[in-house]
């Protein structure tokens, strides 16, 4: 049985006995793994605290074959999250990070571009000056890209029609959840569940979409409300369920 | 002759195998510990073996909350609540029992606690409702309290948890504090963990 080594981030962990633990880890090199932890509840004990709740960490893990559960056999501290610890908004915001990853991946499915956008999300949450609306809408941005569900912002989801052209711009935009993306004024009568969308919200969608920093622009309150909202929408509808930490999220 | 050991999803048949099955639901204990145990107690006198049922039968007929801090107690109040010798005005806040009897072996705590019954924990559908939040905050604003002190597991889900809470009473007026941590007393550096002397530089105070 081979041994593996990986880099991840701690994302759940279930009490197995009185001193070991099931922890389900998300690593850069094999994407979710879930593996028994032998001893991870002690606190003297060779994991140290590596497994504490988004720990980044380094790995061994044996691997199992038969559906059998990893055996995790060790566990060092990479980097831990501490300002997380002093923001309530930034410690829900990493909550959800990690239900994402942990709900909408499967095993053994391998993401390091998603891994390495959720750690640098995590480092910039709850920093000062960091607005946590604006960064946790680029990290869901790049997940949905990463996934498979990147919506469609440039043009229209209905009809493909660019709409950066339409006049006055951005009038009479609309998203869709369901329709998969930003909905054009002309198709909008097909799309029951849109949510009018000002030509501000359009373009933060789009600044958010882009690679780099362009999330530290989006200072407008209702233009922050809107991008939560048709997240909120969108998030809900690709995953099939409304995720656990919604209602604790601020814009 | 061995005994066939009942595989743990296997409908038992019979007293020896029921109380087998019973036993090697309890921590700790596996299928050959759990019968050991059996044939320990056919063995035994019924006097003892009695004795064992009933302080089984009591801790789950007798055994409830304090109705002021949830400790658990026999009474209306636990020992700690009704000891007038205790701090009132020092309220020690923990997640379960269990960590309460923690403190109470260190010897060093004079004020009453309060327990949480568990941390908060979202991501496993934990909030505020599941835990005796409510209760905490009418004990600190019914007066008399100074001093709340944090004393929730120091994980990211403990530390959240007495966040939440020092948001809470950040109105109150009372003095909120929680516990240090670093390199425990009585060991040497060398062979404290990295996170211990991380711990205990941020938390260095002055001689
Ligand atoms: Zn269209
Ligand atoms: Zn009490």
């Amino acid at each position: 049985m081979p041994l593996e080594k990986a880099t991840a981030l701690v994302i759940r962990n279930t009490d197995w006995s009185e001193t070991s633990r099931i922890s389900t880890l998300w690593t850069r090199e094999l994407g979710k793994v879930r593996c028994l932890a032998k001893g991870g509840r002690r606190l003297k004990s060779n994991f140290e605290s590596a497994l504490d709740l988004l720990t980044a960490c380094s790995i061994v893990l044996l691997r199992k074959t038969s559906g059998s559960l990893d055996l995790l056999t060790e566990a060092q501290v990479l980097e831990r999250f501490t300002q997380l610890r002093n923001d309530l908004s930034a410690l829900y915001a990493a909550y959800y990070v990690a239900e994402l990853l942990g709900d909408w991946t499967e095993d053994y499915d391998p993401h390091p571009a998603l891994f390495d956008e959720a750690l640098a999300t995590l480092r910039t949450l709850g920093q000062p000056g960091v607005a946590c609306g604006p960064r946790l809408a680029r990290f869901e941005l790049v997940l949905l890209r990463e996934l498979g569900y990147a919506p469609a912002l440039a043009q229209c989801a209905s009809c493909e029609r660019p709409v950066a052209g339409s006049s006055p711009p951005g009038h009479g935009l609309a998203f869709s959840a369901a329709g998969g993306g930003v909905i054009c004024s002309a198709c909008q009568g097909q799309h029951g569940d849109r949510r009018p969308l000002t030509h501000e919200a359009w373009q933060a969608l789009q600044t958010l979409n882009e690679a780099g920093d362009g999330w530290k622009s989006i200072e407008d309150p209702a233009v922050r409300a809107t991008v939560r909202q048709v997240l909120n929408d969108y998030v809900t509808y690709s995953m099939g369920r409304r995720p656990r930490l919604l209602p604790y999220l601020g814009s | 002759m061995p005994t066939a050991i009942l595989p743990m999803d296997a409908a038992p048949v019979g007293a020896i195998a029921r109380l087998m099955h019973e036993l090697g639901k309890l921590p700790g204990i596996g299928p050959k510990s759990a019968e050991r145990l059996t044939h320990y107690l056919l063995a035994s006198d019924v006097e003892q073996v009695h004795a064992l049922a009933d302080a089984l039968h009591a801790i789950k007929d007798k055994v409830h909350p304090c109705r002021q801090c949830f400790n658990l107690t026999e009474g209306d109040l636990c020992k700690l609540c009704a000891d007038p010798r205790r701090d009132a005005s020092t309220l020690c806040v923990v997640e379960q029992p269990r960590d309460l009897a923690s403190i109470e072996r260190a010897g060093s705590f004079r004020g009453l606690y309060h327990v949480l019954g568990g941390r908060l924990a979202p991501l496993e559908n934990v909030g505020p409702e599941n835990l005796t939040i409510d209760a905490l905050l009418r004990r600190v604003h019914q007066g008399g309290v100074k001093e709340v002190i944090m004393a929730t597991n120091p994980t990211l889900e403990g530390d959240g948890t007495a966040l939440y809470l020092s948001n809470l009473l950040a109105d109150s007026g009372v003095k909120i504090t929680r516990l240090a941590r670093g390199v425990p007393s009585g060991s040497v550096l060398e062979f404290a963990n990295n996170q211990m002397l991380a711990d205990a530089l941020e938390g260095r105070r002055a001689f």
